[in-house]
C-alpha cells in the first residue's frame, strides 16, 4: 500500500472554445501548463491561487470530471483516466456553496440518495448517515428542506455528503466562503479532526490564515502553474529580507500607484480597498527606509495609520503570484 | 404609457427563441390538426373556418400561458414584490403584459392561416374581408383584456401553472373555437355567454362565414371591459390579501 | 444486483420527489388530471361533430395520450431538472453505472403515466357514457402501461439532448404537440399522408393506442399483442437511445467540458 495519496505528474488542460455561428474561430485557452505534485497520505495539503489560476481545473482532473489534455494523476494508487471507477470509490467532493442540492428534499432525503449513489452499503446506510450529521453538527434538523437551510447549514451538508462513503481523499473547494467566522471556524476543527484520523485532504482556499492554519503544505499556483510549494514557514522566505509599510489613505488614484511601484527599492505595492478608503501595502527589501518617499508621493492625500511589520504568508502569496 | 409598454413586452417575448420556436411550430400543428380532421370528416366545405378557430385557439394559448406565465416569472425573478408595491397602479404595469400576449398571438392567427394556405391549399376567402380586419384585433384586444383577470388571480395563487396547464382546453371548447358550442351540453351555455372568448370567435367566424359581426364584437369587447374592471379591483384587493397573507414572494 | 435494484426502486423514487416539478396536489390534479380529460373531452365532442370517427375511437385514443405529458415532461425533468439544481456534478461522480441510474429514474414517471391514463380513461368513459369490456382491463393496463414505458424513456431522451443544449422546454412542448399529431390518436392514421404516418409509428404511444382500442372493441388479448409487442419494441429503443447518449455526453463532457457538471 503506497504512503502517497495523489500524484500529479506535469498535468495540462487546455479549453477549446469556438465562437461564431457562421465562421467559428477556435481559440485554445491553456488553463493548467504542467502541474506536478504529491500528496502523502493522511496530508492536508492546500492550494492557493487567484481566480482563474487553474485550481478548479487541476482539482476536476484530480476527482475524474475532466480528462487532462496530457499528464497523468493517480489517486489512491489508480490513474484517473484508466480506473475512473476506483478512483471514485474513494474520494469525496464538497464543493457547490449555495447550489448543488436537491432543495426539495430534506437533508436526510439528500443524504440516502447520495448514499445511494456513492455506493455505501445498504445495510450501512442509516448508520453512516446519523455519523456525518453527527459530525456536521446538523442532526435534529435534518427533516428540514434545504431550500430553507442557510448558507452555513448548506456548507455543512456538502460536506457531509462529501464524507458518506467514508473516503480516503476528500477534495474541498473553498470551505469557508460565505460562511460567517463562527461558524467556519467549526468547519475548520472539522477539517482538522479528518486529517487527524487519516483521511488525505485537498483544500482550496482564498484565506491565509486558513491555509497556515490548516495545512500541513501549500501549493501556490498561478497562471496555470505551480509557483511554489512548501510548509507555510517555507513560503514565507518568499518575502523573506522584506518590509511591509502600510498606509491607510482615503482615494489614491492610479498614476499614484504607478509611481509608488516605480521607486527604487519598491518589490510590490498593492491596494486593498477597506471601508472608505484604501490600505497600501508596499513590500521592500529590507534595509531600504522608503517611508519617506512612499509618503512624498502620496502628498496631498488624506492619509490614516502609517506602519511597518515583517511580511505575512498573504505577503509571500502575493510576492509568490506577482513574481 | 400603456402602449409603451405592451411593445415592450412584446419585443421582449419576440427575443426569446423559445418562444419564437413555439410561435413558428405549435401553428403548424394545430392548422395541421383542423386540417386533416375536417377533410376526413363530414364538413370540408368548412377548413377555413377551421384554420381561423385554430389560429384563435393560439391566441388563447398565448395570453392564457402569457399572463399566467408572466405573473409566475415575476415571482420566481423575485421582483413580484417589486411590482406590486410600485406607486403605479398595478393595473398599467400588468395590463401592458397581457396585453402584449395577445399582439404575439396576433401572429398565431397569421401563421394558422398562412401554414394553411401554403401547405394545404386553403383558400383564403373571407365573406367580409374587412370585418375580419377589425374582429381579429378587437379579439385580440379583448383577450388581452381578460388576461388582465387571469393575472390578477395568478398573483395571489402559489401555483398559478397549475390553473393555466388545466384552462387551455375548456376554453377552447366552451368558446366553440373549432366545435360549436351547440353539441355541448345545455349547461355550458351560459359559462360561454361570460366569456369574451365565445363571443370574439363568434365575431370572427361571422366575419369568415358571413353574418352579422358587429353585435358579437360589440358584445366581446363589453365583456372584456367588464373584465378589465374587474381585475383591475380584483388587483387592489389581491395585492392587499397576497401582503397579509405573505404570499407574493413564494415561488 | 440488489443493489442496482434499489438504485433503481429507492434512487428512482427520491428523484423523482427531487426533480419532478408536478408533485404538488394542486399541479398533479391540475396538470396531470384535469387537463388531460378536458383535452379528451374537446376531441370527443369535435370527432363526434366532423363524423371523423366514434367516440371509443376518442376516449380510448386521447387516454393513452394523456400519459404522454407526464411521461414526457417527466422523463426529460428527471435529466435536465439537475441542471437547475447544480447536482449535475455531484451524481456524475458516483461510481456507479449511469446506464441503471437514469434508466431507473423513468420508471416512476411511467407509473405516473400509467397512473393518469387509467384516470382519465375511466373520467372519459364514466361522462361520454362509453362502456368498456370487464375482460379488456388487464389488456388495457398492459397496453397502456406498455405506452407509459415508451414515452417516459422518450422523455429521458428528450432531457439527455438538453443536458447538453439548451431550451430543452422548447423540445418537450414540440414533442407533446407532435405527439398530439402524429400518433394516430386524434387525427387516424390513414387520413395522414405515408409519411407522417410512417415517423407517427417510430414514436410511443401510436401503437399502444391501436392496442388499447382493439382492446375496447372486445376484440381480445390476442388480436392486441402485436401491437402491444411493438410498442414494447419502441420503448426498448428509446431506452438504448436514451442511455447511449447520456454516456456519450459524459465521455464528451469528461473530454471537453461541455457539460453542466460544476
Amino acid at each position: 500500500m503506497t504512503g502517497t495519496a495523489i500524484e500529479a505528474d506535469d498535468l495540462r488542460r487546455t479549453y477549446r472554445t469556438r465562437t461564431g455561428w457562421l465562421r467559428p474561430r477556435r481559440t485554445e485557452i491553456p488553463a493548467v501548463r504542467g502541474v506536478s505534485f504529491t500528496v502523502r497520505r493522511g496530508e492536508l495539503f492546500g492550494l492557493l491561487g487567484p481566480n482563474g489560476a487553474g485550481k478548479t481545473t487541476v482539482i476536476k482532473m484530480l476527482n475524474t470530471l475532466l480528462i487532462p489534455t496530457a499528464g497523468t494523476a493517480r489517486v489512491c494508487g489508480f490513474d484517473v483516466v484508466a480506473a475512473t471507477r476506483e478512483v471514485r470509490k474513494r474520494i469525496g467532493y464538497v464543493f457547490g456553496g449555495d447550489r448543488g442540492l436537491y432543495e426539495r428534499l430534506s437533508a436526510l432525503d439528500n443524504l440516502r440518495y447520495f448514499a445511494e449513489l456513492y455506493g455505501v452499503p445498504a445495510r450501512q446506510q442509516r448508520g453512516r448517515i446519523s455519523e456525518v450529521l453527527d459530525l456536521v453538527g446538523l442532526a435534529g434538523r435534518e427533516r428540514e428542506r434545504v431550500e430553507g437551510y442557510s448558507r452555513g447549514m448548506r456548507q455543512r451538508l456538502h460536506i457531509a455528503r462529501g464524507l458518506l462513503h467514508s473516503p480516503q481523499v476528500l477534495f474541498l473547494d473553498e470551505p469557508s466562503i460565505g460562511v460567517d467566522p463562527v461558524a467556519a471556524r467549526e468547519l475548520r476543527r472539522t477539517v482538522a479532526n479528518l486529517a487527524a484520523t487519516g483521511t488525505t485532504v485537498l483544500l482550496t482556499t482564498h484565506y491565509m490564515a486558513e491555509a497556515e492554519e490548516l495545512c500541513d503544505r501549500i501549493a501556490v499556483i498561478a497562471g496555470g502553474r505551480i509557483r511554489a510549494l512548501g510548509t507555510a514557514d517555507e513560503l514565507k522566505h518568499h518575502a523573506d529580507g522584506r518590509r511591509v509599510l502600510e498606509v491607510e489613505a482615503y482615494g489614491v488614484p492610479d498614476d499614484r500607484l504607478t509611481a509608488i511601484r516605480a521607486l527604487p527599492g519598491v518589490r510590490e505595492a498593492s491596494l486593498e480597498t477597506v471601508g472608505t478608503g484604501h490600505l497600501l501595502r508596499v513590500q521592500s527589501d529590507a534595509n531600504s527606509d522608503l517611508q519617506h518617499h512612499v509618503l512624498g508621493a502620496l502628498s496631498g492625500i488624506r492619509l490614516g495609520r502609517v506602519s511597518t511589520r515583517q511580511p505575512t504568508l498573504e505577503d509571500a502569496y502575493v510576492a509568490i503570484v506577482n513574481s | 404609457m400603456i402602449a409603451v409598454g405592451a411593445l415592450l413586452h412584446t419585443k421582449h417575448l419576440s427575443r426569446s427563441v423559445f418562444e419564437i420556436t413555439i410561435a413558428l411550430v405549435v401553428p403548424v400543428v394545430q392548422a395541421s390538426l383542423a386540417v386533416y380532421l375536417f377533410r376526413a370528416g363530414t364538413e370540408p366545405h368548412r377548413m377555413l373556418e377551421a384554420a381561423v378557430g385554430a389560429g384563435l385557439m393560439g391566441v388563447w394559448s398565448s395570453v392564457l400561458f402569457g399572463s399566467g406565465g408572466a405573473i409566475q416569472n415575476q415571482r420566481w425573478q423575485g421582483t413580484l414584490e417589486m411590482l406590486m408595491l410600485a406607486p403605479r397602479p398595478a393595473v398599467l404595469v400588468i395590463l401592458p403584459i397581457t396585453l402584449a400576449t395577445g399582439l404575439t398571438g396576433t401572429y398565431a392567427v397569421a401563421a394558422t392561416l398562412l401554414w394553411g394556405w401554403l401547405l394545404y391549399g386553403i383558400p383564403l376567402d373571407f365573406a367580409r374581408p374587412l370585418a375580419f380586419a377589425v374582429a381579429v384585433p378587437g379579439c385580440i384586444l379583448a383577450l388581452g383584456m381578460f388576461g388582465l383577470l387571469l393575472a390578477a388571480t395568478f398573483v395571489l395563487m402559489r401555483n398559478a401553472n397549475a390553473l393555466t396547464n388545466t384552462l387551455e382546453y375548456p376554453i377552447w371548447l366552451v368558446s366553440g373555437m373549432l366545435v360549436p358550442i351547440s353539441v355541448l351540453p345545455g349547461w355550458t351555455g351560459p359559462i360561454a355567454a361570460v366569456l369574451p372568448t365565445t363571443w370574439g370567435a363568434r365575431a370572427v367566424r361571422q366575419a369568415v362565414t358571413g353574418g352579422a359581426v358587429w353585435p358579437s364584437l360589440g358584445i366581446c369587447l363589453a365583456v372584456s371591459v367588464l373584465c378589465l374592471g374587474l381585475g383591475t379591483l380584483a388587483l387592489t384587493y389581491v395585492e392587499r390579501r397576497a401582503r397579509a397573507a405573505a404570499t407574493l414572494a413564494l415561488a | 444486483m440488489i443493489s442496482a435494484l434499489r438504485l433503481i426502486g429507492l434512487g428512482g423514487a427520491i428523484a423523482y420527489r427531487a426533480l419532478f416539478n408536478w408533485t404538488t396536489p394542486a399541479m398533479f390534479v391540475g396538470t396531470l388530471l384535469a387537463g388531460p380529460l378536458f383535452q379528451l373531452l374537446f376531441f370527443a365532442y369535435l370527432g363526434r361533430q366532423l363524423g371523423v370517427a366514434d367516440d371509443r375511437f376518442y376516449i380510448v385514443g386521447n387516454a393513452v395520450l394523456a400519459a404522454s405529458l407526464a411521461c414526457v415532461f417527466g422523463g426529460t425533468m428527471a435529466v435536465a431538472n439537475e441542471r437547475r439544481y447544480g447536482t449535475l456534478g455531484h451524481v456524475l461522480l458516483s461510481p456507479r453505472s449511469r446506464t441503471v441510474l437514469f434508466l431507473g429514474r423513468a420508471l416512476p414517471y411511467a407509473a405516473n403515466g400509467l397512473l393518469v391514463a387509467a384516470v382519465t380513461l375511466a373520467g372519459g368513459a364514466l361522462l361520454l357514457r362509453l362502456r368498456v369490456p370487464l375482460a379488456a382491463l388487464p389488456g388495457l393496463a398492459l397496453a397502456l402501461a406498455a405506452g407509459s414505458l415508451a414515452c417516459a424513456f422518450f422523455g429521458l431522451l428528450l432531457g439527455a439532448l438538453g443536458l447538453r443544449f439548451k431550451d430543452v422546454w422548447l423540445v418537450s412542448n414540440v414533442a407533446v404537440a407532435v405527439l398530439l399529431l402524429l400518433t394516430g390518436v386524434n387525427v387516424p392514421a390513414q387520413t395522414l399522408p405515408a409519411g407522417l404516418r410512417a415517423i407517427g409509428s417510430l414514436l410511443p404511444i401510436t401503437h399502444a393506442a391501436e392496442a388499447a382500442r382493439v382492446l375496447a372493441a372486445g376484440d381480445g388479448l390476442a388480436a392486441a399483442m402485436p401491437s402491444i409487442g411493438r410498442e414494447l419494441a419502441v420503448a426498448g429503443a428509446y431506452a438504448v437511445a436514451a442511455a447511449t447518449l447520456l454516456r456519450l455526453f459524459e465521455v464528451e463532457s469528461r473530454r471537453r467540458a461541455t457539460l453542466d457538471t460544476l
